[in-house]
């Protein structure tokens, strides 16, 4: 079942258009939306989360279009679970405190039953010994996760994380991954991220967002495959490429243009892909989800 | 404290009462005294309770060491009726605390003394503080834009303008008795106790609807600054110390809570932001 469709979304703040004519649709499983900064990734996710509304096209999540009616967008939200891209936490409450806060704003009303869904959260992003530290006291990774735990409150159908992954180290993200990956058997997850490694390492499928419409969007290793051919290295920086950097034993790793004299092809990484996707040169691809 | 000082043990069946409650108070207690000594009877006692009870025992245990306490206040409103999930809501708004209501009876307190000192001349000071507690108590509690949930909260269920007609229900709960009980120390004719709820009343749905467009706290602002204003007034010679909470005026503050509520109905039916009134 499809979980999400958007048919030709805008969004304008201003003059800036943040989406242009979007059309997309998800299902379960992880995808990872990947763009700059001001790529419309933030405001794509919050048209999801319901916390905006879109000017333009249409927005159907579980099949219900959330601007119908109070019903129908309470009905999506009790399904939903969103961590922001900036969420403050009020200090002077615990780990357990908020997420037990935030558990009644989403309908635990049952004492018992909620403590076992609020530890159970704490668990699953590795804070349940944290339980009753004051968040003033805890570290950036921790708050993140702590975020995190609360959008994982009730098994919701619509995970939709902006930027989850900030503040967290390699174990966390490992952490993060395992998470994910077993949400996403039954749950559609929408993640945004500006590093590639993120999607990598946490998607199965990948959109590339730039100047508020789709570049790309398919499997991760579908990305990967559209810069084979065009990754060389190089004993020179290429005088055409796109962009070109110096690697740890000498030679230059350049991505597009035509290859520089004695140029060995090389396999291309997601982040070279992404490159090229984004460069001046990039096709805009359209490929079915 | 923990070795085998007795050669007799109690038996299946007498623990199996003792863990069921099913023992008289005398000999529940002599049981409980043995097992607490005897090594041998505190293994029996582990046989036979069920894994639920140990778990539910378990989780009671956690619960308490880890869910925070209710504010003072919030416990005595539990006692008197009020449901526990809307007694966690109210736990976060500061203006629920124990300190925001003791610096409010503090602040009335010492406005009723003023008017009481100037042996009714001037009812200014208690004019001014009274309806003004129960508008900044509502700011505070307001859950403003800039709140640090706001994007949780505008996305729960639960529903933004529900969460401040909720806590705005509760902070005049609990700011208005005290008022009345204060206002009844004010020297000067006896309806001026019942008189300022006029304008308590009013002010607040003129906050909150001041609120949806420029947030609660410059919205707070803006409407202790006006009723400054109105109170000042009436310090003038000409205006007797009651004008602010006459008749006529009343009406005006009818008409102002009366156009707040119009605008705030109007923004719910018209704000395209998925289900948000407030």
């Amino acid at each position: 079942m499809t979980t999400i469709e958007l048919s030709a979304v805008g969004k304008t703040y201003g003059r800036t258009h943040a989406l242009a004519d979007v059309d997309l649709t998800f299902d379960r499983g992880v995808t990872g939306l990947l763009g700059p900064n001001g790529a419309g990734k933030t405001t794509l996710l919050r048209i999801v989360a319901t916390s905006i509304a879109a000017d333009s096209g249409e927005v159907r999540l579980l099949g219900r279009d959330p601007h119908r009616s109070h019903a129908d967008v309470t009905a999506v939200r009790r399904e939903l679970g969103y961590l922001p891209q900036e969420l403050g936490y009020p200090s002077d409450m615990t780990a357990f405190g908020f997420i037990e806060y935030v558990a009644v704003l989403k309908e635990w009303n049952d004492r018992e039953r909620r403590s076992q869904e609020v530890r159970r959260a704490l668990e699953a992003v590795g804070l349940a010994d944290q339980a009753t530290v004051r968040i003033s006291r805890l570290s950036g990774g921790q708050r993140r996760r702590v975020g995190l735990a609360q959008a994982l409150l009730g098994d919701p159908q619509l995970v939709v994380l902006d930027e989850p992954t900030t503040g967290l180290d390699p174990a966390q993200r490992a952490d993060l991954r395992r998470t994910l990956s077993t949400l996403g058997h039954r749950s559609t997850v929408l993640l945004s991220t500006h590093q590639t490694e993120d999607v990598a390492a946490l998607c199965e499928r990948v959109v590339v967002l730039a100047g508020g419409t789709v570049r790309f969007d398919g499997a991760v290793t579908d990305l990967v495959a559209t810069a084979v051919g065009r990754v060389w290295l190089a004993d020179e920086p290429g005088d055409d490429a796109l962009i070109s950097w110096r690697t740890g034993t000498g030679r230059h790793h350049v991505v597009g243009g035509t290859p520089p004299a004695g140029a060995d092809p090389t396999e291309p990484t997601l982040e070279d892909a992404y490159l090229l996707m984004l460069g001046p040169d990039a096709e805009r691809v359209h490929s079915p989800s | 404290m923990t070795t085998e000082t007795q050669g007799w043990h109690a038996d299946p069946a007498l623990l199996s009462s003792y863990l069921a409650g099913d023992l008289d108070a005398v000999t529940g207690a002599s049981v409980e005294q043995h097992v607490s000594r005897c090594e041998t009877c505190r293994a029996a006692v582990g046989h036979l309770l069920g894994p639920q009870l140990v778990e539910r025992t378990w989780a009671g245990i956690r619960d308490a060491v880890e869910r925070p306490p209710l504010p003072y206040p919030l416990r005595l409103a539990r006692r008197l009726g009020l449901s526990e999930p809307t007694a966690v809501l109210l736990a976060s708004a500061a203006s629920l605390r124990g300190a925001w209501l003791v610096g409010a009876f503090l602040s009335l307190s010492f406005a009723t003394l003023a008017a009481y000192a100037s042996g009714g001349t001037t009812l200014a000071p208690f004019l001014l503080v009274a309806p003004l507690a129960p508008v900044l108590g509502v700011a505070a509690a307001y859950g403003p834009r800039q709140d640090p949930l706001e994007a949780l909260i505008v996305t729960a269920p639960y529903g933004r303008t529900r969460l401040i007609l909720v806590r705005t229900l509760a902070v005049l709960v609990s700011v208005l008795p005290v008022t009345v009980l204060l206002g009844l120390a004010v020297p000067g004719p006896p309806w001026i106790a019942a008189a300022w709820l006029g304008p308590a009343l009013a002010l607040v749905p003129v906050l909150l609807a001041l609120a949806v467009f420029v947030g609660p706290r410059l919205a707070a602002a803006v409407v202790s600054f006006v009723w400054a204003g109105v109170v000042l007034n009436s310090l003038r010679g000409s205006i007797g110390p009651t004008w602010p909470v006459e008749a006529a005026q009343q009406g005006v503050y009818l008409a102002a809570a009366g156009a707040a509520c119009i605008v705030i109905a109007i923004r719910a039916g018209t704000d395209r932001q998925p289900g948000v009134a407030l």
